[in-house]
């Protein structure tokens, strides 16, 4: 439907609610991503401890190659430390040598060139002179279930598509509906009301029960199995990417379901 | 994934499947629902931290319920197969 930058908005038509609801919870949950794992501090002489340094390292998206890495519980090395088809090492070294600076994300320096920060500007530690913060960080694929940081969205939403039905021989456009409506989602046409904005009603209802007329000249309903489905990527993966894996998944899921059920079967 | 199938009778089938949520057994209880020949099928999460779900199946005789899953499965991969066809064609436009 629509597309800009990291965020997408798609319109579905003809698939169930447990059917859209499964696909949002495997693109929260299930869509593998990068992120720094494990840290290795060799020095830190900073105000903040270690672990808080680990733990903002982890939070910072980092640019995901889905095809030339592997899952580590998935990746042929099994070892638990990981090799260069699950790992990506990441090291920073600053130090202030005159004056305050602060140490942001972009000073990542990566093994792999196509493995960075999203950002380069997310802050990680403020540094006084004198002070030195010099690690070594490792990032490996994850899932959103096990944490977080492994979600490859920020938001992901689904609502239905709404309909909206003005009762043209009750309506005297009054305009009480145009007013209220927070969306701003109809406007007034000459003696007519129309819809300007349909995907922005939020089905709040109030231009309903703000109508003088009883019954309400306006219904405010929505669609059989039509929904608008919202994705915000963390810009770790394309959107676009983000959905076709989480099909994917799904069918991952439901065909090893049915091969664990023939075996039942047997 | 893992099934450990905890009671079965000709027409009723109550399995427990480790490593799935709600994902999968939603949309598996709405697909059986919709078929004539399930007389009761659901699902339930015992405790929502430390189980896995239980799913519950029973036919009305002419089927067994595994193959009452086994035709849910079908029908979920052909709408999933039709959905990614739908969704690549509309990314590239």
């Amino acid at each position: 439907m629509e597309k800009d930058g990291n965020t997408m908005r798609l319109l579905i038509k003809g698939v169930d609610t447990p059917f859209i609801n499964a696909l949002r919870r495997n693109v929260l949950a299930e869509v593998p991503c990068m992120a720094i794992d494990e840290v290795v501090i060799i020095e830190n002489s900073s105000v903040l401890h270690d672990e808080i340094i680990a733990h903002r390292l982890g939070l910072i998206p980092l640019k995901t190659d889905l095809d030339s890495y592997n899952l580590p519980e998935e990746c042929s090395c099994k070892s638990e430390f990981g090799c260069n088809l699950c790992r990506v090492t990441l090291t920073l070294d600053k130090e202030a040598k005159d004056g305050t600076i602060t140490v942001y994300s972009g000073e990542l320096i990566s093994e792999n060139p196509n493995i960075v920060p999203v950002s380069d500007a997310i802050p990680i530690v403020k540094l006084a002179k004198g002070q030195k913060l010099r690690l070594e960080a490792y990032a490996r694929l994850g899932r959103g279930k096990d944490h977080a940081k492994w979600q490859p969205v920020s938001t992901c939403t689904y609502k239905y598509l709404p309909r909206i039905n003005i009762d043209a021989e009750s309506c005297d456009a009054c305009g009480k509906c145009v007013e209220i409506c927070p969306r701003k989602v109809l406007a007034k046409k000459g003696d007519k009301i129309e819809v300007r904005d349909l995907l922005a009603c939020s089905l709040c209802q109030d231009c309903a029960d703000v109508c003088p007329k009883e019954p309400p000249a306006i219904k405010i309903g929505w669609e059989e199995n039509a929904f608008i489905f919202g994705l915000e990527s963390t810009g770790a993966l394309p959107p676009e990417r983000i959905m076709i894996e989480a099909v994917k998944i799904l069918k991952k899921q439901l065909k090893e379901f049915a091969s664990q059920i023939e075996v039942q079967k047997a | 994934m893992k099934v450990n199938v905890l009671k079965r009778t000709k027409n009723e089938l109550k399995i427990e499947v480790e490593g799935v949520g709600h994902t999968l057994c939603n949309i598996l209880q709405r697909k059986l629902l919709e078929d004539e020949n399930v007389d009761v099928a659901g699902y339930d999460i015992p405790h929502p931290l430390a189980s896995n779900p239980v799913i519950y199946v029973r036919t009305k005789g002419n089927i067994t319920p595994e193959e009452a899953l086994l035709k849910a499965v079908d029908k979920l991969l052909e709408v999933s197969e039709e959905f990614s066809k739908a969704l690549e064609k509309a990314l590239k436009t």
